[in-house]
């Protein structure tokens, strides 16, 4: 018979009589499971002492039931309230993408024309006060598409993986709750070029009454070359209202997308002087610039910002990579980002669990 | 609120039995829950309100995984907030870096048990489905409500706390 797995003698630790008889008969004749068995115990004795050092405390439930009445406990009319996506946040959000990028691709920048090349995910967490008080990168120079973003409903499956240039994911099984109508969108390569300029920047901070450190000697003029896409993106179920208003997110049962990763090539000064500017920008918080400074490896890592009041994320592999799944086992919203090869996204209004069976089930 | 239309008061009032019902029952232990991860009483009390208000406003009292998504965000909540403190940690000596032999953090003065503080910082280096097993088996949950908070099957359990107990103490040797 085969040695006992791991969970079945941890099992045996806390509740003694939780096992089979044949298992019992194994246990009590084999000393390699008791050896594991000791040396389990061992860590779980020594893991409740540590965690016992917390001395209990008594809460007064009613008296807490009180100070909760005194706040505002209003309940939304449906789903899911997340600031972040009302219409007017949305340029936000954009930047904060786009300064992810530019942060990873200057730190990956060891001297000029090096092309950041993400292979994983990693979250960083950020506040809606941070989405908020961000900088508008605009203001920093300015972009020039030679290939602008053109992202675009179309027909069929077909039509958006001639747009693309590679198939559209096929998702494996999914729950029977999801719509069987799917919509398609594509979006053929986009690149842009963005030109520093210190006299823009100045003009800008100038106008709101701020400050901005001096821009690095090399800086002005000086270009980062981005290319996102192609990419596709599925659909389940009826397309969100473009003309709803209101704060409350109606999330799409599923939506399923893989893109090209992106790739970004820079010019002009170095690694240190890019990055020490970027994030010493007034409104880029000093906890967020040092959350982004401990990213890890830059080169090969495309951060995911977390909203910290509304989501949290775990460290999940996803067809045997790492993945970053936001949200939980609600049914309220999840999804999972992961990079294979390319970068992939499958989120909607399911459970944290059924997505990433999705996920695992992506051909 | 469409429910506030009089045919449906009947359910308003229910509903918000309910929910008390819930709160009085569920308080204590989802507060402790906190607690077992900040070693903060009043700390603690906060993310307990903080996450009866989240449950309040998305889900309904009368829902059968109340308790295990209250459990399960008591444990999130609370570990997200010492992760938020060792990234304030990091930012401030990241900011004083002069300062840092002589600098009196009044939170550390507070902290005079080295055991806890050791703990809630690995506790927070450890990603959070583990770090969750563990805060919620020490808050006296079973295997099964543990799996239910968790949405796994209960014979991962085992194995689960196996490998968190082992990560934890490697964290704090």
């Amino acid at each position: 018979m085969a040695h006992l797995n791991d969970g079945t003698l941890r099992r045996i630790v806390d509740d003694p009589d939780a096992i089979t008889a044949p298992d019992r008969e194994h246990y009590a004749t084999c000393s390699e499971c008791r050896a594991r068995y000791d040396a389990m115990a061992e860590d779980a004795r020594a893991t409740a002492g540590l965690l016992a050092a917390v001395p209990s405390a008594d809460f007064d439930a009613a008296a807490a039931y009180q100070r909760l009445q005194t706040r505002d406990i209003t309940r939304p009319r449906f789903g899911l309230r997340l600031p972040i996506l009302k219409p007017s946040s949305q340029r936000m959000v954009l930047v904060l993408a786009a300064v992810f990028v530019l942060a990873a691709v200057i730190t990956a920048s060891a001297n000029v024309s090096q092309i950041f090349a993400p292979k994983t995910v990693k979250p960083v967490p950020v506040t809606v006060a941070e989405l908020e008080s961000l900088p508008d990168l605009s203001a920093y120079g300015t972009i020039t598409w030679s290939k602008a973003p053109q992202p675009s409903l179309v027909p069929d499956a077909a039509t958006a993986a001639s747009i693309a240039g590679f198939p559209a994911p096929k998702a494996g099984s999914l729950p029977e709750t999801v719509s069987k109508t799917v919509s398609y969108a594509a979006m053929p390569q986009a690149v842009g070029v963005f030109t520093f300029s210190a006299a823009k920047a100045q003009a800008a901070a100038a106008a709101k009454g701020k400050t901005l450190p001096a821009m690095p000697a090399g800086m002005d003029g000086s270009t980062l070359t981005l290319t996102m896409g192609p990419a596709i993106v599925e659909i389940f179920g009826e397309l969100p209202k473009s003309t709803d208003k209101t704060s409350h997110l109606n999330l799409p049962q599923l939506i399923i997308a893989e893109s090209r990763t992106p790739s970004v090539t820079s010019s002009g000064v170095t690694v240190k002087e890019l990055e020490d500017y970027l994030l010493a920008q007034p409104g880029i918080s000093p906890q967020l610039a040092a959350d982004i400074r401990a990213i890890g490896d830059p080169t090969t890592t495309l951060p995911i910002p977390v909203p910290v009041q509304y989501a949290t994320s775990s460290k999940v592999t996803v067809q045997g990579v790492d993945g970053v799944a936001l949200g939980d086992n609600t049914g309220v919203g999840a999804a999972v980002i992961w990079i294979k090869n390319d970068v992939f996204f499958v989120g909607g209004s399911l459970k944290q669990s059924d997505i990433l069976s999705i996920a695992d089930g992506l051909s | 609120m469409a429910s506030d239309r009089a045919g449906h008061v009947p359910a308003v009032k229910s509903e918000q039995g309910a929910f008390e019902a819930l709160f009085k029952s569920e308080y204590a232990r989802v507060a402790g829950i906190a607690n077992r991860v900040l070693s903060d009483p009043q700390e603690a009390e906060d993310v307990a309100q903080e996450v009866f208000m989240d449950f309040h406003r998305l889900h309904s009292a009368g829902s059968p995984y109340a308790a295990s998504w209250l459990y399960r965000a008591a444990a999130h909540t609370a570990l997200n907030r010492i992760r938020g403190r060792r990234r304030r940690q990091r930012r401030e000596l990241a900011n004083a870096p002069h300062e840092g032999s002589k600098a009196v953090d009044p939170q550390q003065v507070v902290e005079v048990n080295e055991d806890r503080r050791r703990v809630r910082e690995a506790l927070a280096r450890l990603p959070q489905k583990p770090a969750a097993v563990l805060v919620l088996r020490a808050s006296g949950l079973s295997y099964a409500e543990v799996a239910q908070a968790l949405g796994v099957g209960t014979g991962q359990i085992g194995t689960l706390l196996r490998r968190a107990e082992a990560a934890l103490r490697k964290e704090v040797i």
